[in-house]
């Protein structure tokens, strides 16, 4: 950090939020233990601290949960996120899609992903949807990405990971503004050097590096490991001449399948044996302890097709609990070589300089990607799984070859205390952990639970950071106008959110859909997940969305739903007339409500959980 | 969810994988066999049958079995039938295995000692002779307990096997053979001893890679010793037998979830003779390659075969072997857990 704001922060005891949930009030408290009484410093006054503009380092994990980080109540082991939320602020209600390459429309562009050409998942696109505005399936030229008016803009950008928005020349990171990148260009895969993508129509994930093929990766290379060194290596390349970086790391972590270095496998060894019920009521508790779940307030219930972990004999839960192990490891991992990014950039004297945004880009992922991809025995996607991902074997889970997922069970525990996980626009599958710091950024160790945010903000925060305006052409085309808010004045203190009580959010993915404005939200699900009909809920009371309101309050309904269309309108929304979801009735039974003590199961549920494996060792 | 019977199916797995251990006999002119120490739940059963054909061809003192002497100048044709049980379980918390054979079988031995130096023949034999006996019937039952030292938690739980991923590991293994089988003291070929002999044995291995079905590789060292008690009438005479030191090696690879193979490495020295309180013949010393192919044909059923034979050593031995196993295990907690996944 510079001169004046550098003094600034060291002053500055604590900028604290408080939102008083139960009255639907927030009051902002602003403690100066020393000195100088803080003015707000606006974007040009933050750039102008220093003898150059903010770095921007965006990173982005691949479908973790809102709960893991340590943060944020979760017992995953992620000291340097932790520190990097003591030096910034946390924030409780950020949104992005729910799934990835969606988000990444979004966060790329400031638009909403119905305009940026990923109405739908380019490898989900319905009939009706094909070949529509909007739905290109790749970002299209009616946007511009904020990597390419950063650098117009006198910014190093560049990119590692997973981008998920093109494959042809002209979509990918070198053609769409990263000066220097080695992307991902689909959407996951094996994560060792085998490179192993999960679609059979491209069998090898494809990378580029600095817009080129990457013909061969290199022996070692496992991709959490690999983006960070190109991270380093990118930065270092370019610091001669003294131009700040935008440098995007959209790590593949812990999207699956679930694989980490060898020494790394067996880091959580046995800590998920007692299964996802305590381990997500843990978290839950950790999470009222620091303020992220308000006490007395409904939180999602076991989804009504899991069984109760205690039912489950203990080898079933080491089974189940290796996934969730490596699970962890990865996110460990992913925070371990983060903090090789900070330590290089406390090294160059660039870390005090640089905003830090962290989040994930959708829920975590509890569906059955595997199955998804490889289809039926007999399909090319069958074959392709199982001449790649087919080895299963317990101990074998996580090294190369495999492809282990954790399911649904311990994705409720990542999307806790919210309902369902990624692909649904419930707070599970929509909410996402965001962590912002660096210069400007005021309430060290904060948490705002007031403000309501988008992915999509992201693209006006930083270039208001870096005094970039976004133009209403580029490159000889017209672009569509930004629809995020920025976060500056929030960040700087001015304001505890960018959104006012007027302002709204709307979600439409694979025929699902929902409006949040304030407290309220409406959703729209498939059976047996929704009803196939609207829904209401009062986030502040019910962030599990376990409790319809539509009986009770109608015209908030109504007026919900009226936004709705507006959202239709106004992003060109075409609802699917096909889905992943359609179907999802026939494999599920139908919903009951949950009790924890349904069906009796005589105290087992009070035999701790060593006390039951001696038991049934006998 | 399909949690219950993919555990089912897995353990069932690891369980014949992992129980054809100590069923492969031990008391045989071959090795105990590739991954016979490995470990199985407690609990866990396994009852094997092999047969193994023999033939050697020898100049000097030489013995198809440690325990056994045979004549030199000898071309003995032997077949024998091994029936092992064995029984895995904890011992002081540790987990153990307790091994019964059963050996039965016939043995022929043509024997010229033309060119045998008299120094070299046990008294009683005519220099310049030649003759053919045989042997049929039980040789001498043995019994063998194996305790695991290092490297392996107490496996008394199918949780417990699933958290098992070892690396090296050491036992210790004593066998005693018992002196019951077939004996006519008018022969110098039998298939009983007519004495006491036993086994003290340090297996230790060393894991590679997953221990997970496909890709378990291991690398095997047994050390041991044979020692002998006293054959008070041995054609009348008094034998006595030096000990025998003894090291097998094996290195094992999964081919795939249901096969795998190992090179096999067997060396012998040792065994010098005493007739009477003299010496007869010299130490032997034989040096045998070979490998194995393990398939496993379901949940429970492996067949196994193997082929080895001398390639270093004493000049004047020529020994080769052919085996054909087939190996049957099962847990009850596990065929209860099929039982109930059937109906």
């Amino acid at each position: 950090m510079q001169g004046k704001t550098e003094e600034i922060m060291r002053q500055q005891k604590a900028v604290t939020y408080t939102f008083a949930s139960n009255l639907g009030t927030f009051t902002v408290s602003l403690c100066l233990l020393i000195g100088t009484c803080i003015s707000v410093l606006p974007a040009g006054a933050l750039a102008a601290q220093g003898s150059k503009r903010p770095n921007f380092l965006v990173i982005v994990a691949d479908d973790m949960g809102y709960s893991d980080l340590g943060s944020y109540g979760g017992e995953i082991k992620t000291p340097v996120l932790d520190d990097l939320a003591q030096q910034g602020v946390r924030y409780t209600d950020f949104y992005v899609s729910p799934t990835c390459s969606v988000t990444r429309s979004m966060l790329l562009t400031g638009t909403d992903n119905h305009v940026a050409g990923l109405g739908n998942m380019g490898e989900m696109l319905a009939p009706n949807q094909i070949g529509q505005p909007g739905y290109e399936g790749v970002l299209n030229d009616r946007v511009a990405t904020v990597a390419s008016l950063l650098r117009n803009g006198g910014y190093h950008t560049y990119m590692v990971g997973k981008w998920h928005l093109g494959l042809k020349p002209e979509q990918i990171p070198h053609a769409r503004g990263f000066e220097r990148d080695f992307s991902l260009l689909v959407g996951g895969g094996d994560h060792f050097n085998d490179g192993w993508n999960i679609e059979w129509q491209i069998p090898k994930g494809p990378y580029t590096e600095d817009g080129q093929p990457v013909e061969q990766l290199p022996k070692d290379f496992y991709s959490t490991k690999n983006y960070t060194d190109k991270t380093i290596q990118f930065i270092e390349e370019g610091r001669d001449d003294g131009k700040p970086f935008f440098a995007y790391m959209a790590f593949t972590a812990p999207h699956g399948p679930l694989q980490v270095p060898d020494d790394w496998l067996r880091r959580y060894k046995n800590q998920y044996d007692e299964g996802w019920d305590v381990i997500r009521n843990r978290r839950l508790d950790r999470m009222r302890e620091l303020g992220i779940v308000d006490e007395g307030v409904s939180t999602a219930e076991r989804l009504w097709f899991l069984p109760r972990a205690s039912m489950l004999a203990p080898g079933v839960r080491v089974l189940q609990g290796r996934k969730m192990e490596l699970y962890a490891s990865m996110v460990e991992y992913m925070d371990d070589q983060i903090g090789r990014v900070f330590d290089y950039l406390k090294e160059i004297g660039e870390y005090d300089n640089t905003v830090v945004v962290f989040f994930s880009d959708n829920g975590a992922e509890g569906n059955d990607l595997m199955a998804l991809f490889s289809g039926q025995a007999g399909t090319m996607g069958f074959l392709h799984a199982a001449n790649n991902f087919a080895e299963a074997g317990h101990n074998s889970l996580g090294r190369k070859g495999t492809f282990a997922e954790y399911g649904p069970a311990w994705a409720q525990v990542g999307s806790a205390p919210f309902r369902l996980f990624k692909g649904f626009v419930t707070e599970g599958g929509t909410r996402s952990p965001l962590i912002v710091s660096g210069p400007g950024v005021q309430g060290a160790g904060g948490l705002n639970t007031g403000a309501i945010l988008h992915v999509k903000d992201l693209t006006p925060t930083l270039l208001e950071l870096a005094d970039v305006e976004h133009p209403a052409t580029y490159d000889g085309r017209d672009i569509l106008p930004i629809q995020g808010k920025s976060w500056v004045q929030m960040l700087n203190g001015e304001a505890q959110s960018p959104r006012g009580p007027e302002d709204w959010l709307g979600w439409e993915l694979f025929g699902n859909r929902a409006i949040r404005q304030g407290d309220w939200k409406i959703s729209w699900h498939y059976e047996p997940y929704g009803i196939w009909d609207w829904q209401l809920f009062n986030l502040d009371a019910d962030p599990g969305e376990q409790y319809d309101l539509s009986g009770k309050f109608p015209e908030k309904k109504t007026q919900l739903i009226a936004l709705w269309d507006e959202y239709v309108e106004t992003n060109g929304v075409i609802v699917g007339n096909r889905s992943i979801h359609e179907r999802a009735r026939k494999g599920l039974p139908d919903p009951v409500p949950e009790f924890d003590n349904y069906p009796p199961v005589r105290g087992l549920e009070a035999v701790p959980h060593q006390k039951l494996i001696e038991l049934l060792s006998q | 969810m399909n949690n219950l019977n993919s555990l089912a199916r897995y353990l069932t797995l690891i369980l014949g994988l992992i129980a054809v251990l100590l069923t492969c006999g031990y008391a045989n002119a071959v090795d105990d066999g590739a991954r016979a120490y490995w470990k199985g739940r407690a609990g866990t059963n396994a009852v094997s049958v092999q047969h193994f054909n023999l033939n050697m061809q020898a100049s000097d003192a030489l013995q198809f079995d440690p325990a056994h002497y045979i004549y030199p100048s000898a071309d003995v044709d032997a077949d024998i039938v091994v029936a092992s049980l064995a029984r895995h379980m904890t011992l002081f918390d540790r987990p153990a295995s307790v091994l019964v054979t059963l050996v039965q079988g016939s043995v022929d031995a043509d024997f010229n000692v033309s060119l045998t130096p008299p120094a070299f023949l046990p008294p009683g034999v005519v220099p310049n002779a030649t003759f053919s006996e045989s042997s049929s019937g039980f040789a001498d039952p043995a019994v063998q307990l194996d305790v695991n030292l290092l490297g392996t938690p107490p496996l008394k739980a199918g949780f417990d096997l699933m958290n098992y991923e070892p690396t090296w590991t050491l036992d210790v293994a004593v066998m005693l053979g018992i002196p019951v089988g077939e004996y006519d003291d008018d022969k110098v070929v039998n298939l009983g001893l007519n004495r006491y002999y036993g086994r003290i044995a340090l297996p230790f291995k060393y894991h590679f890679g997953a221990f997970s079905p496909g890709y378990m590789k291991s690398l095997e060292i047994v050390p041991s010793v044979w020692l002998f008690g006293e054959n008070d009438d041995y054609v009348g005479q008094n034998l006595k037998n030096e000990p025998l030191w003894q090291l097998e090696a094996h290195w094992t690879h999964d081919f795939t979830r249901h096969f795998f193979g190992s090179i096999d490495l067997l060396y012998r020295k040792g065994f010098q003779s005493e007739f009477d309180g003299v010496d007869v013949g010299d130490d032997i010393e034989i040096g045998d390659l070979g490998f194995t192919l393990n398939f496993q044909v379901n949940d429970n059923l492996m067949l196994r075969t193997s082929i080895s034979s001398n390639v270093f050593g004493d000049d004047d031995i020529d020994n080769s072997m052919v085996r054909l196993q087939l190996i049957y295990a099962w847990h009850n907690a596990m065929e209860n857990m099929k039982k109930l996944g059937s109906e």
